[in-house]
């Protein structure tokens, strides 16, 4: 029984309260808040790596908040997948951070600048929390602060479009987090329980099955529209697109897949044994939808003259393959979508603060004004291309592996329907990326548009971008540290 | 039938498809929040009457009150929290109608979806 | 046609509702799930366990007070996320020049409100500190202190209900409820449990029920604190009348 069982809690808790703290040393000495608010995040990414080989991959580190056992206390669980969530969301989270000082001095007015340190904050623990909490309701209140820091950070910068994107999200938004709380208290009706373990067995042997299946499908339309499950998506293209680029590189990166995470975990840790009666049915609809999503996001993709639209569709497909890898019900397939959301949030969120420089350093949003743009910012162009050729899924990147294992556990699941949908969406994926390419490198850009010589975004900016694309190749060529302990956690999971 | 006795989950239900229909019909952005209290409201009551126990007594435990005969505390305490996150919603979704109607001078979402974006040369702010 | 659409989607919606409410088990029956499953407990041990006579403060603080914590840090996620939005008043300077309804409020409301506002804030200071004993608790009296700014402020005018709860006051309190939480569930570390323990194991039994009272009412008094202040500063946020809310575009 060592100090680390208490890690977890204080992965939640220090960016928590870091975020109420901020607020005395942003009235105090206003400069120093963008440093200061590293240091939570720091403090959360040491203690979940500190946490790193504790877990054994089949099992679980439970922790009872108060003391009290569960069900009759909340309980912290996190299993091996859950670890490793939470580094992925400790790393993406501190290097945004990282990039944030200079992109929000430019683009977010004086008053609000703390602000958004103070929201980032809770939006990053908010997301631990999430991803590391074994209640059900306690899942709800964490989505609630995490929808709520989302939505207020996109209109941060107080335009009008920001803020009506801003508001078009709370529209889709808030109806679904009534949906899932509705969803909790027909479960809790027949089962008497919030604890998503004694939730399992309880659902198993329970004979409420009509009561069931609606809170299933509620609970798949309210965290489809937090996971942008098309067609329930239609709020992400603008809040995306418009947010600040160190908000987007999150949102995208970040909040869609862990919402997307909670829903393979309700369905594959909550409705278990059940699943091959009640979930299959709502399952193959999502199939159906994750499938359309991976096409029409490519489509769309290709259609957008914004770059950062563009990148905003571009997630919507991706969305579509973590889904694709879930109702394949096969471990190679649950695999393939956890290791996406590894690849595709560092992906991701490196292309955003890529298009972010372009922004910061020339306020060129559209695909056309980047036009040769290697000629003054080489080390974003590459960083971007790097990042592409994840989001394309060719090797040696971690978007390749993820790729493999979800087109592997689609064939062996025998959707060999899904898995042609997965290569074209890599298709769709190389049109709208190679073109970008092919402008940034190999076309000249109008008169004065970029200058003669070297002159990119500062390091503060730059190096978050290439750790992030250096991390999409590491990933993939050493992918073997993690992929195997995955593969048994997934197993276990079915 | 099993519907006229759960008569309270029944008006819970109609209020809660009163309240996503009036915020997906309605024009004007102030009844769609009215229409999102609605739901949130309808879910509240929902629980509430979750922890309804026939002839039940409140759950403090004075005077020599009997346990076997209190109301369920656990939706209570549930719904404590979620009134404060439906609090915190609303407020923030009001703070953004300001903002909006100072921005656009309008209430009414289709004239606000429906002007356009502007291209991306003019301004170097997001958007 | 769209208004057909959505009204043919909601009436699917209400009938599968309906459905399922039909399949619940029906209410108020004392052989419900949700009564025999984990509630015989938490009814016949709260007393012990938790040292409040009020049930229902003893889940929501005690046996599921990380939800509570959840629960305080979205109401100051709102206030963060409304400043965000609106901004905050400069420091120094008082706002609210404008007495903003058209009928101006007559001798006997402004009277009554000076009267009964005091009363108010007595009101929910009770609320807060009887929360073990009584209905009540920590957010109900914050909301109560924050429904009587409202009715001074509409009355009054900001200027005169900013003078009464000023930034130097409000500021330092908002986050109140979180750092009580933070504070309390370290305690909890301190004395040998887990997070958010109230009842220290390393301390003497007997010494239990006066350290789990006072623990409880330390976080109480904060989350009554803090959200009092919240609720206050985000009305303040919303009334205050200035040209520079957001930049031109």
């Amino acid at each position: 029984m060592g100090a680390w069982r208490h890690f977890p809690i204080f992965m939640i808790t220090v960016p928590l309260l870091g975020a109420v703290l901020l607020p005395f040393l942003g009235y105090a000495r206003e400069k120093w808040v963008p440093y200061a608010s590293l240091l939570p995040l720091g403090t959360s990414a040491l203690l979940g790596v500190l946490l790193i080989g504790r877990i054994p991959s089949g099992g679980y580190l439970s922790y009872h908040m108060g003391g009290w056992e569960p069900p009759f206390g909340i309980e912290i669980r996190l299993d091996y997948v859950g670890l490793f969530l939470m580094l992925v969301v400790c790393g993406i989270t501190t290097l945004a951070l990282v990039y944030s000082r200079h992109y929000i001095e430019k683009e977010v007015s004086g008053g609000r600048r703390t602000a958004y340190y103070v929201l980032y904050l809770l939006m990053s623990g908010a997301m631990l929390g999430f991803v590391a909490t074994g209640d059900i309701f306690n899942l709800f209140v964490f989505m609630e602060i995490l929808a709520l820091s989302s939505y207020a950070l996109v209109a941060i910068t107080g335009n009008r479009n920001a803020v009506r994107a801003a508001f078009k999200y709370i529209l889709m938004g808030a109806p679904s987090s009534i949906m899932v709380l509705l969803a909790i208290g027909f479960l809790y009706s027949v089962t008497g329980t919030l604890n998503m373990a004694d939730l399992a067995r309880r659902i198993a042997e329970s004979g409420f099955t009509e009561v069931l299946i609606v809170s299933y499908i509620l609970l798949v339309v309210g965290f489809g529209v937090k996971a942008a499950l098309f067609p329930l998506h239609m709020w992400l293209p603008d809040a995306h697109s418009i947010a600040p680029s160190p908000i987007s590189a999150l949102l995208s990166g970040l909040l869609v897949e862990v919402c997307a995470f909670a829903l393979v975990r309700i369905t594959l840790s909550v409705f278990t044994m059940r699943a091959s009666d009640l979930v299959m049915g709502t399952a193959d609809a999502v199939g159906v939808a994750a499938a359309a999503a991976v096409l029409y996001g490519g489509i769309m993709a290709i259609l957008q003259k914004d770059l950062k639209m563009m990148i905003a569709y571009s997630t919507v497909s991706h969305i579509g393959y973590i889904f694709l890898g879930l109702t394949a019900f096969t471990a190679e397939g649950l695999t393939g979508a956890m290791y996406h959301m590894l690849d595709h949030g560092l992906a991701k969120a490196c292309l955003f603060l890529c298009a972010g420089n372009f922004i910061y350093l020339k306020g060129y949003r559209r695909i056309e004004d980047l036009k040769g743009a290697w000629v003054q910012m080489p080390w974003t162009c590459f960083a971007f291309a790097l990042a592409s050729l994840s989001v394309i899924g060719i090797p040696p990147t971690a978007g390749f592996i993820s790729k493999w294992y979800l087109i592997l556990g689609n064939v062996k699941g025998g959707k060999w329907l899904y898995a042609a949908v997965l290569l074209a969406g890599s298709i769709l994926a190389a049109v709208y990326c190679l073109r970008i390419i092919y402008y940034m490198f190999f076309q000249s850009g109008k008169e004065g548009a970029w200058e003669e010589y070297w002159h990119d975004a500062p390091p503060a900016m730059l190096a978050p971008v290439w750790v992030l694309s250096l991390a999409t190749l590491f990933f993939g060529v050493f992918s073997s540290l993690i992929i195997p302990s995955l593969l048994k956690a997934a197993a276990y999971l079915l | 039938m099993r519907l006229l006795h759960n008569y309270h989950y029944a008006a819970a239900m109609l209020l809660f498809c009163l309240g996503l229909h009036t915020v997906i019909v309605r024009r004007n952005i102030i009844k769609k929040l009215i229409g999102l209290n609605i739901m949130e409201t309808s879910v509240f009551f929902f629980y509430i009457s979750l922890g309804y126990l026939e002839g039940g007594i409140a759950p403090i435990r004075t005077g020599g009150a009997d346990p076997a005969r209190m109301v369920n505390p656990i939706p209570q305490a549930l719904i404590l929290t979620g009134i404060v996150v439906a609090v915190s919603v609303t407020a923030l979704a009001l703070s953004m109608v300001i903002l909006l109607y100072r921005q656009y001078g309008t209430l009414d979402v289709d004239r606000l979806m429906r002007e356009e974006e502007p291209e991306a040369g003019e301004s170097g702010k997001e958007g | 046609m769209k208004k057909v659409a959505a009204l043919l989607f909601i009436s699917a919606l209400a009938v599968l509702l309906l459905f399922v409410v039909a399949g619940m088990p029906p209410m108020g029956d004392p052989g419900n799930p949700t009564v025999t499953h984990v509630i015989p407990r938490y009814l016949e041990r709260a007393e012990e366990e938790t040292h409040t006579v009020n049930v229902i403060t003893g889940i929501i603080l005690n046996y599921r007070g990380y939800d509570t914590m959840g629960e305080v840090t979205v109401i100051f996620c709102a206030l963060a996320a409304v400043l965000a939005v609106l901004g905050r008043e400069r420091r120094g300077v008082i706002h609210g020049f404008v007495d903003r309804s058209e009928v101006p409020a007559s001798v006997i409301v402004k009277t009554m409100v000076r009267f009964i506002v005091p009363f108010i804030i007595l009101f929910s200071v009770y609320t807060i500190l009887h929360g073990e004993t009584s209905p009540g608790g920590g957010f109900q009296g914050g909301a109560v202190i924050g429904g009587s700014m409202i009715i001074f402020t509409t009355i009054f005018g900001l200027y005169e209900s900013s003078r009464r709860i000023p930034l130097k006051v409000r500021a330092p309190l908002e986050g109140a409820a979180v750092m009580g939480f933070f504070l309390v569930g370290s305690l909890g570390l301190v004395g040998g449990g887990n997070f958010l323990t109230y009842a220290w194991p390393r301390v003497a039994q007997g010494l239990h029920p006066s350290l789990v009272v006072w623990l409880t009412v330390l976080v109480e008094v904060g989350i009554g604190l803090g959200g009092a202040m919240v609720l206050t500063s985000i009305l303040f946020a919303m009334i205050r009348e200035e040209e520079e809310i957001a930049p031109a575009s």
